[in-house]
């Protein structure tokens, strides 16, 4: 189990490479985000493997933070740009 | 076969399940010509690869206590997720970025 | 049936508290993961963050009827899944089969939260985004307009509309743009 647990945590890590990509590239700021939001699903997956992988439950509830977190930043994101506009 | 292995089999299953639509998410996210359609690959495919690795964390626990917890988080995504879904699109739409209707990519 | 009212008053509030608080408590139980000396902190807090819940909301929601809950919560999981299915073959083949349109529906449903919760649900199943909503419609971007997106749109808003326990009146169509 060790084993396909690493491969999972290596294989979102590579998701979110994928995520810099378009980043890099944009070319709009809501492209940028969408990355962003990529890294808090993909950053809540990865908070759970690696509990699970280290046995260091804890980080269950960093998860949890993180998944509430990632309504928040959408918000910001929406509130600044439309700021940025008016 | 022993009921550890059958949940183990299961387990690596919902796994590559999870790595699979983690990567095609991703990928769209790279390869898919406008923000909306980024933003389809992006909302579906990671909500769904998320939610095939709770469910796999979950048996490996045991644990319905845990189970209920792993459930709690992706619901929060889910709805987070949809909610921000929404809002960057409507930004986006509002902010004038026309939608990429085929042609020249 | 499921007009929502405008105003709640005061009694309303106090009915709710004691279904609020034990969901509250609920929801404290699995974040501690069942830690019962917790509770010494738990049971006042899930208190108190249900009765400012019940204080600030606004309006009355639209209540819930349970058979619909069960048959949108199975809808929902078969439907999210084909949706995950669906963009990740989309993205991942040779040549990606897309033809992307912004779609008008008229909404049937009534309620700002059944709205709201339409709008979210349609983002999460195969294909569709909905990207505005207005009084009377929500603008939806499709994947693949070649689909019978507005048939597809009429049935997630009917299982919405039983989820909250309504009825929704025959449609009378929507258009691609």
């Amino acid at each position: 189990m060790t084993l396909a647990l690493e491969i999972l945590a290596t294989v979102i890590m590579l998701t979110v490479a994928l995520g810099i990509y378009r980043i890099e590239r944009g070319p709009t700021g809501t492209d940028r985000m969408l990355s962003a939001m990529l890294f808090g699903t993909s950053g809540v997956a990865l908070t759970l493997v690696l509990g699970e992988l280290t046995g260091l439950h804890g980080l269950r509830d960093m998860a949890l933070v993180f998944a509430l977190l990632g309504a928040l930043t959408a918000v910001a994101f929406v509130k600044r740009a439309w700021g940025a506009d008016d | 076969m022993p009921w550890q292995t059958v949940i183990d089999v299961i387990t690596y299953a919902l796994f590559a399940a999870s790595g699979f639509f983690f990567l095609a998410g991703s990928v769209g996210l790279v390869r898919f010509p406008d923000v909306y359609t980024r933003l389809h690959a992006l909302t579906k495919s990671d909500n769904l690869g998320l939610g095939l690795a709770s469910t796999g964390l979950a048996l490996q626990s045991g644990s319905w206590i845990v189970a209920a917890k792993l459930l709690l988080i992706w619901m929060i995504v889910i709805v987070a997720g949809a909610t921000a879904c929404y809002l960057v699109a409507n930004s986006a739409r509002n902010s004038g970025i026309e939608p990429w209707t085929g042609g020249d990519r | 049936m499921s007009e929502t009212p405008t105003t709640i008053t005061p009694r309303e509030r106090l009915r709710r508290l004691p279904g609020r608080a034990v969901g509250m408590l609920l929801v404290w139980f699995v974040v501690t993961e069942a830690d019962i000396p917790s509770l010494v902190i738990g049971v006042p807090i899930a208190l108190a963050a249900a009765t400012l819940s019940v204080a600030l909301q606004p309006r009355s929601l639209s209540g819930v009827y349970l058979p619909g809950a069960i048959r949108f919560a199975r809808f929902f999981a078969v439907n999210s899944v084909l949706g995950g299915i669906d963009v990740a073959f989309r993205a991942l083949g040779p040549r990606m089969r897309l033809a992307p349109a912004i779609v008008h529906y008229p909404l049937r449903i009534s309620g700002s939260f059944p709205r709201v919760f339409f709008a979210n649900t349609i983002s999460m199943l195969p294909g569709t985004l909905s990207s505005r909503l207005t009084d009377d419609t929500v603008e939806v971007h499709v994947l693949d307009c070649t689909r019978p997106v507005i048939e597809d749109l009429a049935k997630v808003e009917e299982r919405v509309a039983d989820l909250f326990g309504a009825q929704l009146s025959p449609h009378e169509g929507g258009g691609v743009l």
